[in-house]
C-alpha cells in the first residue's frame, strides 16, 4: 500500500493533531438550468448533494463513481473554483467556504490542483517553464532567476528534462504534460493535492509512471492526496480510504481493504463485482451483478435513496426517507454506509438483475425496459 | 523519458533554417529552444510566395513613406510647392509626365510623383495607427465581456450592435464638421466606428477558452481575472486577432482615401493620396496622370495588404484553405493550388 506509514504527515496541523487537515460538511452544489432565453423555471442540477467528508493529513482518500455523480464537482468545490451552494468545507480548521479571492490566497497555496486533461490543463500559448513558474510569480515569489531555478528543480524532480523548460506544451507527450501539471500543482509545496482523475487521459503504461511518481511525491513532501477516478484498481493502489459517491452522495466510506473485503453498500459491491480479474477461471465462476439502467437526471433525483431505481435490494422504505451515512452492523466508526438494507459480510446480490423488484417507476429514474439491459457497469470500469 | 523528445533540429526540415531576423524572441541562445506557435507561423508564412511578394511591396512603400523626402531631394520639388510657370500648361491645366516631373502635376502644378510618396505617409500612418486603436479597444471590451461574462457581457454585447449598427459616413461626416478635419480625428473616427467587430470576434473565442482547464489552473493558483485575461486567455486570442489586423489595415487605408475624397481627411496642402483623387475630379478627362497615378498607389498597397493578410490566415490556419497532407516526406496537395511546399 501507498501511505506510508511510518512516515506520517510531516507538516501537521497548528491545531489538535487528531482534528482532520479538511473537512466538508453537509456541502451541496447545485447549478440552475435556464430554459429559454428568459431566465424562467427553476430547474436545477443537484451534482452534489449534502456530502460530508475528513481528510486526514497525510492519508490519500479515494473518491470513485461513475460519470456525473458530482466527484469533480466536489473537488472543485474544496478547491472553492465552485461557490458551494450550501454546507461549510473547513481547512485546517478554518472555514474556508465564503473567503474571498484576497483572503483565499493563502488557502490556494496549500490547496492545489492536479487536473484530468493534460492537454486542455495547459496554456497551448505559453512556455512550460512560464507554466510551471506560474505558481511562484502569482504569489510574488523570487525573482527571474531564481524562480528559473525552482522550476527547473520541480522539473528534475517529476521527471522531465529541465532543458525543456523552453518548450510548449504541444511538444510534450500525455504523460510528460500530466508531470507538467504534477510541477506546478508542487510549486507551493501544497498540503494537499485534489487529483481530478490525474491518470484517467493518459495511456495504461504511463498511468502507473504518473501513479508512482505521485505517491514518491507524497512520501517525500507529507502530501495529502483527494484521489478521483473511476478507476476502482487505481483507487485500490493509492488510498487509504475510499469513498463511493452515487448522484452527488456518498453512499459509502471505509479503510480501503474494508471496503473491498465488506462492501455494505449494494452500489459499492455491483462496482466491486465489475472489476476486471486477470485470472479467468476465476473470472467465469464469480458472481457479476450487473446494474440495469442508468444513471438518473440529477436535474431531478429519486426521492429517498438515490440508488432505489436500480437497487436489487430496494424496498419501499427506500423511496420513503434518505438513509444516513452511519456504520452498519458492527462496523468500525469509520466505515460508515448510506443504506437502510446494506449487505452482510460475505452476502452477495443477487445476480440476475431481472428480480429487480418493480417499484413505481420515478419520472428521474432512467428507463428499465428490455432493451436498455445492458452493462452499466462500463461507466466505472475501462 | 526525455530520449524520446526530438531535438528541434531533427524533426522536420523547418527547424534548422536559420533564426528569423525581425524576430524578437529571448534566449536564442539556448540549445534546446521550443518552436513557439508564432515561429511555426511565421515558417508557414515564408513559404507563401505571394505573401512574401506583398511583404516586400509593402516594405517598399513603407520605405517610400519613411524616405519621402529625398524624393524632394532627387527631383528638386518641394511637396507643396507650385510650378505655375514650368507645372502649368499656358492654359492652366496639368502638364503630363515628363523628365521635370516623372507623373506628371496636378491643377496647382505640384509634382504628382513627390506628393504620391508623401501621400504614403499619410495613409500608413492613419491605416496602422487607426488599426492598432481598433485592435486594442476590440481586444480590451471583448475579453471583459467574454471572461467577465453576466451584466457586463449583456451591456457590452448591446454596444457593440449599436455600433456596428451606426452608419459610419453619415455619423463621420457630421462629426469632422464639428472639429475639423485633422490626422487625430480621422484616426479617433475609424478607431471608433471599427473596434465592434474586432470585439465580437474576440469575446467569442474567449467565451470557450475561459471553460478551459488551464483557466480553472490559473484560478486555483490565485491568479487574479486580470491576470487570466491579459497572461492565459490573450494569447490564445491573438492569432485570429492579427489576422483581422492584417486585413483591416487595407480597409481603413480605403476609408482614409474615402474620407479624404468627401473633403473629411486631411486639411489641404497636405498631400494625400483621397485627396489627390478627389482633386482630379475636375481634370481627369485632359490630365489621366492626375487621377491614374494616386490611384495606382492607392490600389497597389491595399492590394499588396490584402495579399499578405491572407498569407497571414492561411499561416495561422494551415487547415483552412490549401490542405496539405504528408506521405512519407513528400507533399501532395489534395486542393487545387500550387505546390510550393515540395520544391523548397
Amino acid at each position: 500500500m501507498t501511505a506510508n506509514p511510518e512516515a506520517p504527515a510531516t507538516m501537521t496541523s497548528q491545531r489538535s493533531p487528531d482534528a482532520p487537515l479538511l473537512t466538508v460538511d453537509h456541502v451541496s452544489k447545485t447549478f440552475p438550468v435556464h430554459s429559454g432565453g428568459w431566465r424562467r423555471g427553476s430547474a436545477a442540477v443537484h451534482a452534489v448533494d449534502d456530502v460530508s467528508l475528513e481528510i486526514r493529513g497525510g492519508e490519500t482518500l479515494g473518491l470513485v463513481g461513475e460519470t456525473g455523480c458530482g466527484k469533480s464537482t466536489l473537488a472543485r468545490c474544496i478547491a472553492r473554483l465552485y461557490d458551494v451552494s450550501d454546507g461549510t468545507i473547513t481547512y485546517d480548521g478554518r472555514d474556508v467556504t465564503h473567503l474571498q479571492r484576497r483572503d483565499l490566497r493563502a488557502v490556494r497555496r496549500e490547496v492545489q490542483m492536479i487536473f484530468q486533461d493534460p492537454y486542455g490543463s495547459l496554456n497551448p500559448r505559453r512556455r512550460v517553464g512560464s507554466i510551471i513558474g506560474d505558481p511562484f510569480v502569482i504569489h510574488g515569489m523570487g525573482s527571474g532567476r531564481e524562480i528559473k531555478k525552482r522550476v527547473q528543480e520541480l522539473m528534475e524532480r517529476v521527471g522531465l528534462n529541465p532543458e525543456h523548460y523552453n518548450r510548449f506544451p504541444a511538444e510534450f507527450s500525455g504523460g510528460q504534460r500530466q508531470r507538467i501539471g504534477v510541477a506546478r500543482a508542487l510549486a507551493l509545496q501544497p498540503r494537499l493535492v485534489i487529483c481530478d482523475e490525474p491518470v484517467s487521459a493518459l495511456d495504461v503504461s504511463i498511468q502507473a509512471q504518473v501513479i508512482n511518481l505521485l505517491i514518491d511525491l507524497q512520501d517525500d513532501f507529507g502530501l495529502t492526496y483527494l484521489f478521483i477516478s473511476h478507476d476502482l484498481s487505481v483507487v485500490r493502489h493509492v488510498s487509504d480510504r475510499i469513498a463511493v459517491m452515487y448522484l452527488g452522495k456518498v453512499v459509502e466510506i471505509a479503510e480501503t481493504e474494508a471496503l473491498f473485503t465488506t462492501a455494505r453498500h449494494p452500489y459499492t459491491k455491483a462496482l466491486l463485482s465489475a472489476l476486471p480479474i486477470p485470472d479467468p477461471d476465476v473470472a467465469d465462476s464469480r458472481s457479476q451483478t450487473i446494474l440495469v439502467g442508468d444513471l438518473p437526471s440529477a436535474t431531478d433525483p429519486p426521492p429517498g435513496c438515490h440508488f432505489h431505481t436500480r437497487c436489487p435490494r430496494a424496498q419501499a422504505d427506500c423511496s420513503a426517507s434518505v438513509p444516513p451515512l452511519e456504520p452498519v452492523f458492527s462496523d468500525p466508526p469509520g466505515h460508515r454506509t448510506a443504506c437502510f438494507h446494506p449487505l452482510d459480510t460475505g452476502e452477495e446480490l443477487p445476480s440476475d438483475a431481472s428480480a429487480l423488484p418493480d417499484l413505481a417507476s420515478h419520472p428521474g429514474a432512467a428507463d428499465t425496459s428490455g432493451a436498455d439491459r445492458t452493462t452499466t457497469t462500463g461507466g466505472e470500469q475501462q | 523519458m526525455s530520449g524520446i523528445l526530438p531535438t528541434p533540429a531533427s524533426s522536420e526540415g523547418v527547424a534548422s533554417e536559420p533564426p528569423v531576423p525581425g524576430e524578437e524572441r529571448e534566449g536564442t541562445e539556448k540549445a534546446i529552444e521550443g518552436r513557439s506557435p508564432w515561429l511555426l507561423a511565421w515558417q508557414r508564412l515564408r513559404r507563401d510566395r505571394v505573401a512574401m511578394i506583398s511583404l516586400v511591396i509593402i516594405a517598399l512603400i513603407i520605405l517610400m513613406a519613411i524616405f519621402a523626402p529625398l524624393a524632394t531631394a532627387i527631383t528638386g520639388h518641394p511637396v507643396n510647392e507650385q510650378y505655375r510657370q514650368t507645372g502649368l500648361t499656358p492654359d492652366g491645366l496639368p502638364t503630363p509626365p515628363s523628365g521635370e516631373f516623372w507623373l506628371g502635376t496636378d491643377d496647382l502644378g505640384r509634382d504628382i510623383f513627390v506628393r504620391i510618396a508623401y501621400g504614403a505617409r499619410v495613409s500608413l500612418l492613419v491605416g496602422v495607427a487607426a488599426t492598432a486603436l481598433t485592435v486594442v479597444i476590440g481586444v480590451v471590451i471583448g475579453l471583459a465581456a467574454g471572461f467577465l461574462g453576466g451584466i457586463v457581457d449583456t451591456l457590452l454585447a448591446r454596444l457593440i450592435d449599436v455600433v456596428l449598427s451606426i452608419p459610419f459616413i453619415l455619423v463621420a461626416v457630421a462629426l469632422v464638421s464639428i472639429t475639423g478635419p485633422s490626422l487625430l480625428v480621422t484616426v479617433l473616427v475609424i478607431g471608433f466606428f471599427s473596434w465592434a467587430s474586432v470585439a465580437r470576434i474576440v469575446r467569442g473565442q474567449v467565451l470557450s477558452l475561459r471553460e478551459r482547464e488551464f483557466v480553472e489552473a490559473a484560478r486555483s493558483l490565485g491568479a487574479s481575472n486580470s491576470r487570466i485575461m491579459f497572461v492565459d486567455i490573450m494569447p490564445n486570442i491573438l492569432a485570429p486577432v492579427i489576422v483581422y489586423a492584417s486585413l483591416l489595415i487595407p480597409v481603413v487605408i480605403i476609408v482614409e482615401a474615402t474620407l479624404s475624397f468627401l473633403g473629411l481627411g486631411l486639411p489641404p496642402p497636405t498631400a494625400d493620396w483621397g485627396g489627390m483623387i478627389s482633386d482630379s475630379q475636375n481634370y481627369y478627362t485632359v490630365a489621366w496622370w492626375f487621377v491614374v497615378f494616386p490611384g495606382l498607389a492607392l490600389l497597389i498597397t491595399t492590394l499588396a495588404f490584402n495579399l499578405f493578410g491572407d498569407g497571414v490566415r492561411d499561416a495561422f490556419d494551415p487547415r483552412a484553405d490549401r490542405m496539405t497532407a504528408e506521405v512519407s516526406g513528400s507533399t501532395i496537395e489534395v486542393s487545387s493550388g500550387t505546390v510550393e511546399k515540395a520544391t523548397e
